[in-house]
């Protein structure tokens, strides 16, 4: 579980390594659009980026609604959200008990 | 249609206006996460803050 | 339009909560250099410049500030997530705990909530770009005053990615600016607006 856990993280990073190269050569082609090279760049990694993007939604979860595979489930609600911390995930709700009213006090408590 | 080539002869900047100069492209980290660790891909725009505050 | 990427532009893991930290980044959340004006300016501005390389710039700057937006909460939750009634009272937040409990809520670091005269959006492109090119500075001045607080890498790596970001906008909006001036006359630039004028009147008022 460990081991594809941390390939989906470093797959998720290599995407936004290379996205973040693409938002880069974006802003610089906006100010040069005519710049040949920047233009070459761009067009070499937006093709990598469109081919990591089907790769990661077809073996974890869609990262666009627009890249969602055939599957039985509207993965896109169910999966991780962006802030969620790795090592302290948020429960899903449908996998979730109902939680039980507790005679006692909250958290903090009254002194 | 062609790019915008700014040449940087000063004496034609008239006063009361400000400019940035131009960036042309030279080249960008060959080490895509580098760029990416440090905030851009440009190492001519990598301009990193290295300030202390000593009190004596 | 916009759509949405399921990621954030730039990682942020944070092993520990930190109350202080909190209350100082969150400045940069709905504060007056903060992510939201930046966003909400640029976003806004867009639509009175009269050139679209302008358009252009304002509308992709405006959005990886959007990206940079749910940065500064990512930050700010996984700061806040997991504090202790102790660490709350301790650290001075309790005042934004009573009204937010750990929520995200803009505001800036002393409390003013956001608002729109966090930026201005005149509707003329050069008062409006040097407008922008004073936002960066701001936000990047920002962000070396909160690098002075910090000591956990956790929360450097994801701040210094944010505050290098500004210096690259700046750059962009002052491109966008040397397009603009090229467009005028250089005997004076500031003879009519271009976004809003028609004709430049020749001065006699007769």
């Amino acid at each position: 579980m460990n081991g594809s856990c941390s390939e989906r993280e470093r797959l998720l990073k290599d995407i936004s390594i290379i996205d973040f190269t693409l938002v880069e050569l974006n802003e610089y082609l906006d100010t040069h659009p005519f710049d040949a090279q920047a233009m070459e760049y761009f067009n070499h990694y937006a093709r990598i980026k469109n081919q990591m993007m089907l790769d990661f939604s077809s073996r974890y979860y869609p990262l666009t609604t627009d890249t969602s595979m055939d599957k039985k489930e509207w993965n896109w609600t169910l999966a991780p959200m962006p802030w969620e911390n790795a090592a302290d995930p948020y429960p899903l709700a449908c996998e979730t008990p109902p939680m039980q009213p507790r005679n006692n006090t909250g958290k903090g408590g009254y002194r | 249609m062609q790019d915008h080539h700014f040449d940087e002869n000063l004496e034609r900047f008239p006063i009361a206006m400000a400019y940035v100069p131009w960036q042309h492209l030279s080249c960008i980290y060959d080490n895509l996460e580098e760029g990416f660790q440090k905030g851009t891909i440009f190492p001519e725009l990598d301009k990193p803050f290295t300030g202390r505050r000593v009190v004596s | 339009m916009w759509s949405y990427e399921r990621r954030l532009q730039f990682p942020v893991n944070i092993k520990n909560p930190n109350a202080k930290l909190a209350q100082a980044i969150m400045s940069q959340y709905g504060g007056p250099d903060g992510e939201m004006g930046a966003s909400m300016r640029y976003l806004s501005q867009r639509y009175a410049t009269p050139y679209r390389e302008v358009a252009g710039v304002l509308t992709d700057i405006g959005t990886e500030e959007l990206a940079h937006l749910e940065m500064v909460a990512a930050i700010v939750h996984q700061l806040t997530r997991n504090l202790s009634m102790e660490e709350i009272e301790k650290c001075g937040f309790a005042p934004y705990y009573t009204d937010h409990t750990v929520g995200i809520w803009p505001q800036a670091a002393g409390g003013i909530p956001f608002n729109a005269c966090e930026f201005q959006s005149k509707g003329d492109v050069i008062t409006d770009l040097f407008e922008d090119m004073a936002a960066e500075q701001k936000a990047r001045t920002t962000y070396d005053n909160i690098l002075r607080l910090i000591d956990d890498p956790d929360v450097c790596e994801p701040i210094k990615f944010l505050r290098q970001r500004e210096v690259v906008h700046f750059q962009r909006f002052g491109e966008a600016l040397r397009i603009t001036q090229d467009r005028l006359n250089e005997k004076n630039f500031y003879a009519f607006n271009p976004g809003f004028d028609t004709v430049a009147d020749c001065g006699c008022n007769n």
